[in-house]
């Protein structure tokens, strides 16, 4: 076959009929563009989020060959001798790290709330750090402050290390970063633990050429000034280790690795930066994947536009096609014709998309990184960058997509007879005959049903990701659009006797009793978008309802106190044990429970250590229980020093049941712990372990609690005392209990934001799709349409005809979509959100929500088909030009 | 060239020729070839001064006759003679540049949008050569269309639908679809509904075009038998010579002019 034959069809063919209807040739690259750019977005919003914080931890744990942490809680400083005396002689250097996080204070009249910036501060011993810098040529830029800090005047090479001294021995000095140094701060307020401090600003972190660019919220300080900041005087939070570089270096990297690991047993882990990065990368990766499988819908229904777009063309150019027929042009040409002008549409859809996902990046990127910010570790994110693997990756899945959807039309168009032998008369539907089975969507729906039953894909360090429940979901949506379009034939006959009032009704509905293979496509997409919708309505709405029921048993406090600066589910700000005495001590205080969680990793997996009195927690407040504690000795101190409870969530991820044994390594040794109980908590999907606090203190060696939760004495006025708490601690963020319940329900709602942005996305985009259904259609007809005329239809008519048609497919639609929206519900709360989540939801349908979506969708339905039927009553026929 | 380049529904003064100004006025008197023959009297269409161009090629070029009730007249010409053209600008989906046209005394060529849709519902049946019936109604539905368009009421729709099958001869093909029909059946449906609302005026586009010749002469029959019971006038579009035997008076069309009547 001879290309050249090829790209003439398509120059003088495709490309100038897209030239002579511009406006279909935008709207279907800009619906293409659409699909795309929504995929886009949310993948550029996802590598924003999730590279913030890898980017945090390269720059922190970057240079470091090893690292070595407790597995919860921090480690004591005599860990330190300890080490270097195993280590012995080995060019291996030892850098003690403190981390901490604080929040930048609430400035006056800001309500208290979650959200504001966090700032991770890293304690390092500069006085190591220089020793090290001189001895390896390492930047000294501590001490030889090149740049200045919101140009103040350098500290530079003039002043040098003289300056740094002054600093150095004025007390608490922070470090910032360039990017923060733009914003001119001489001094810092931060909130850390219970306490407002104001930090002088000393100068800029150094930075070597081609380290990363230190992230904008990273402060750095001595680390006994921030061990003595954050109460952690005579303790570390993790030990790094550099071996001294040469060519025995990997050697030395494997023999420090294997004596750390078995000096440390039970007692710390060794890691490498990599597996930081790593685990926390898998921590957000099925949040991440479900996302992304949100985001295609857009892009499937805008693949199904394509597809009839491209079909509807062929129809259009049937005539043309067969005479090219005639002419000799051989099937194969045309058809590799049709899929060259489905490319060109791909490549522009795709470039164009790309674009416009860039665009719509920026604003998801805030509200993806709210998300992983509240459910699991601060990322600062603003902006989200594109790069050319992501443009080329637009670009790609615009071509496929549109290869993918142009590929039956185009096999349609090689299969037009030549014009001698071309039937004059109604052109064939389009699709094949499958879409008319009902046994196929049976099986379809069967097959969905079946996967539903399987268990998830495990992806590493704890993440589960619910493959075969998103292809259950697959195959339900596909047999259900097959299945609804036998709605069109059923409701065309209920209503028939309407064709004898109302002639245009006669019309409208004769073609809907036999549903050419375009309306029930058309069916099929809405239908796939109003499951989708409705579905997530049916999502969020149980879960609203479970997360609400959860607070209203959990939450019986009067008051709830925490730090200011816990800003973000990583965030470690604590209050002191003093200040939580002097708290409980209030005279209007009833009782106090103290709840103190730390980070822990289980297995490699990260998980939450927590700790309460259970025996007060028993007695004044009521855990949800999944599987709720048999033992009585729970609630007493003396007894329950080897029982704990476990969150649904930690059920789940670690597949532990009732009476199971957990070996829960502490720096005090290992711990076994025998599960008594199962609690639910929507809070976090990590999952937690919760033990009696008395016994975490004396195994983690660290007093101070996380929060404290107050119950006042009889007539005590809640506000009150919070505001009185307030003056005497600053620092802390106090809410009472109906402040609390509505701040979580406002996190819960926010998470869900770009969820609803998605869907409404993917029902605009299927409501288009109508659109250019019935454009279809009436173009198909035009020659009936001429006949209508004239036998005396008014325009009017015709399009009341039209908007008819579009009606009863918007209705088959939605009543398809809305029995697949509970089957979907069902699916998203039972499989997906338990399989990916670990939790138990109720079951909620929102009336309301599903009323309003069904009457927008219908009525927007029949008032574009009504304009389209407008439009289409002016086509000229054919035989008439 | 006579033909006017003039814009949509305005009238120039030519000085070569101001019979559409003058026919526009009412003030021209048919010649002869243009008048009514003596035994069709009360003219059921009238076209006078008619002009017509797309762009600056002329379609129709100063085209008047008249058609009395009962009549049935040929329009007869090559291809690009302006048949269609004209056929189309008495059913009213066309519009001329410049001329009258008046079906029963309405002004077709003057009516907005809704008269003419009026119009056409009362008073035009159209019958294709391509047969354009509705493919998804049957063909009783098909012929019921215009009665129901005109509210003619159910039970005297059901009743006039019957008749036009009966006389047309398909009672027993009633509830076929189109396609279950052959083309000689679905131009009898055609013509049934053409004429089920008892219009003054049939414009028929080469009805036999599309048929075999025994199919064709059958038609033909049935089209002069009904005009001549119903008293309905037929403009019928035809290169057939066999069509044209079955009018009363032939109209030869050449270039968009009249050149034989």
């Amino acid at each position: 076959m001879n290309g050249s034959v090829i790209s003439l069809l398509l120059q003088r063919f495709s490309l100038r009929h897209a030239r002579l209807a511009p406006r279909a040739s935008f709207l279907l690259v800009g619906i293409l563009a659409l699909g795309v750019a929504v995929f886009v977005a949310i993948r550029l919003a996802n590598r924003a989020a999730v590279s913030s914080f890898t980017h945090f931890t390269d720059t922190l744990t970057g240079q470091s060959d090893l690292i070595v942490q407790a597995p919860s809680g921090t480690l004591p400083e005599s860990v330190l001798g300890e080490i270097r005396a195993a280590l012995g002689a080995r060019p291996v250097h030892i850098v003690p790290v403190i981390e901490a996080t604080a929040a930048q204070s609430q400035a006056p009249g800001e309500a208290a709330g979650f959200g504001r910036t966090t700032f991770t501060l890293l304690g390092v011993d500069l006085l190591t750090l220089a020793n090290l810098a001189s001895q390896s040529n390492l930047d000294r830029g501590y001490f030889d402050q090149q740049q200045d800090v919101g140009g103040r005047g350098a500290r530079g090479n003039e002043a040098g290390a003289g300056d740094f001294w002054r600093a150095y021995a004025a007390g608490p000095q922070v470090w910032v970063s360039a990017a923060f140094a733009a914003a001119r701060p001489e001094t810092l307020d931060l909130v850390i633990d219970e306490r407002v401090l104001t930090l002088r600003v000393a100068g800029l972190i150094p930075t070597a050429k081609d380290a990363p660019r230190v992230p904008a919220t990273l402060l750095v300080l001595d680390l006994p000034h921030l061990q003595q900041l954050t109460g952690k005087t005579g303790r570390v939070d993790r030990v790094e280790f550099l071996v001294e570089p040469g060519p025995r270096a990997p050697e030395r990297r494997t023999e420090v690795q294997t004596l750390l690991e078995e000096l440390g047993r039970d007692r710390w882990l060794v890691t490498t930066p990599s597996e930081r990065r790593e685990s926390a990368e898998m921590m957000t990766r099925a949040f991440r994947l479900n996302l992304t499988i949100l985001s295609l819908i857009a892009l499937l229904v805008g693949l199904y536009l394509i597809f009839q777009a491209l079909d509807g063309a062929v129809v259009r150019r049937r005539t043309e096609i067969a005479i090219l027929r005639s002419l000799g042009v051989e099937e194969r040409a045309i058809q590799l014709a049709w899929l060259a002008e489905a490319a060109v549409l791909g490549l522009c859809g795709g470039a164009l998309g790309v674009g416009l996902g860039w665009i719509g990046a920026q604003g998801a990127v805030r509200a993806v990184g709210q998300t992983v910010n509240a459910l699991y570790y601060a990322t600062t994110v603003e902006a989200a960058s594109l790069e050319p693997g992501e443009l080329g990756l637009g670009l790609a899945l615009g071509l496929g997509a549109s290869l993918l959807a142009g590929w039956w039309p185009a096999r349609l168009a090689a299969r037009t007879p030549p014009a001698q032998v071309l039937p004059r008369g109604a052109p064939p539907a389009a699709g094949g005959r499958w879409q008319q089975s009902l046994a196929c969507g049976a099986v379809a729906v069967v097959l969905g049903f079946v996967l539903a039953q399987l268990p998830p894909l495990l992806l590493g360090g704890g993440g589960r990701f619910a493959l075969a429940g998103y292809a259950a979901a697959f195959f339900w949506i596909f047999g259900g659009g097959l299945m609804c379009g036998w709605l069109l034939p059923l409701i065309a006959n209920t209503a028939r006797s309407l064709g004898a009032v109302w002639v245009p009704a006669r019309i409208a509905l004769s073609h809907l009793r036999r549903p050419s293979g375009r309306h029930r496509l058309s069916v099929a997409a809405l239908h796939c978008a109003v499951g989708m919708a409705a579905g997530m309505a049916i999502l969020v709405a149980s879960f609203e309802l479970t997360v609400r029921g959860w607070i209203v048993r959990s939450l019986q406090a009067d008051l709830y106190i925490a730090s200011a600066g816990a800003q973000s589910a990583s965030t470690d700000n604590f209050i002191s044990a003093v200040a939580a005495d002097r708290i409980a001590a209030h005279p209007a205080v009833a009782a106090a429970a103290r709840f103190t969680a730390y980070p822990l990793s289980l297995d490699g997996i990260p998980t939450l250590f927590t700790g309460t009195d259970l025996a007060l927690m028993h007695a004044r407040s009521d855990l949800p229980w999944v599987t709720p504690p048999r033992d009585p000795a729970l609630w007493d101190v003396s007894g329950n020093a080897r029982l704990a409870l476990v969150s649904e969530a930690f059920s789940e991820r670690f597949g532990k049941k009732m009476g199971d044994i957990l070996r829960v390594p502490t720096p005090a040794g290992v711990q076994v712990l025998t599960i008594a109980g199962i609690f639910a908590d929507y809070g976090n999907e990590r999952g937690s372990i919760m033990v009696d606090r008395a016994h975490l203190l004396a195994w983690l060696g660290d007093d101070r609690v996380t929060n404290v939760s107050l119950w006042l004495k009889p007539g005590v006025d809640a506000d009150s005392i919070r505001s009185k708490l307030r003056v005497q601690f600053p620092g802390l963020a106090i809410f009472t209990n109906v402040k609390l319940r509505a701040e979580i329900l406002r996190i819960f709602r926010q998470t869900f934001a770009i969820t609803y942005a998605l869907e409404v996305i993917a029902v605009l985009v299927a409501v288009v799709g109508l659109a250019l259904t019935l454009t279809s259609v009436l173009l198909d007809r035009r020659e009936e349409l001429t006949t209508l005329r004239a036998l005396g239809f008014a325009r009017q008519e015709l399009a009341g005809a039209a908007a008819l048609e579009g009606g009863v497919v918007a209705v088959a639609a939605v009543a398809g979509g809305l029995v697949l929206s509970v089957a979907l519900g069902w699916l998203l709360i039972y499989v997906i959100n338990k399989q990916s989540f670990g939790w138990t939801l109720g079951f909620a349908l929102p009336w309301a929500q599903l009323l309003a979506l069904a009457l927008a969708v219908v009525s927007t339905g029949v008032g574009v088909s009504y304009a389209v039927g407008w439009w289409g009553a002016d086509l000229p026929a054919d035989r008439e030009q | 060239m006579r033909c006017q380049a003039s814009g949509k529904h305005s009238l120039r003064l030519v000085t070569a020729n101001s019979r559409p100004l003058l026919a526009f006025l009412g003030l021209l008197r048919f010649p002869k070839s243009e008048m009514v023959p003596a035994h069709f009297q009360s003219p059921v269409l009238s076209v006078a001064a008619v002009f017509k161009n797309y762009g600056a090629r002329c379609v129709l070029d100063d085209v008047s006759f008249v058609v009395g009730a009962g009549e049935r007249v040929a329009l007869t010409g090559p291809s690009g003679s302006g048949k269609t053209t004209l056929l189309n600008c008495l059913g009213g989906v066309d519009r001329p540049n410049a001329g009258t046209i008046s079906i029963r005394g309405a002004p077709v060529h003057a009516l907005d949008s809704m008269a003419l849709t009026r119009l056409r519902r009362m008073e035009i049946g159209t019958i294709f050569q391509f047969f354009h019936l509705l493919p998804t109604l049957t063909a009783a539905e098909n012929i019921e269309i215009p009665l129901q368009l005109i509210a003619v009421p159910a039970a005297e729709r059901a009743a006039r639908v019957a008749a036009a099958l009966q006389r047309v001869g398909l009672s027993s093909r009633a509830t076929a679809l189109p396609g279950q029909l052959s083309g000689g059946e679905q131009q009898r449906v055609a013509i049934a509904r053409a004429l089920v609302h008892r219009p003054g005026l049939v414009l028929a586009d080469e009805p036999t075009g599309n048929l075999d010749s025994a199919n064709g002469a059958n038609i033909l029959a049935l089209l002069r038998e009904l005009s001549d019971e119903t008293g309905t006038a037929l403009v019928l579009v035809t290169h057939s010579e066999e069509a044209a035997a079955i009018c009363h008076r032939r109209i030869h069309l050449r270039d968009g002019r009249i050149v034989a009547c």
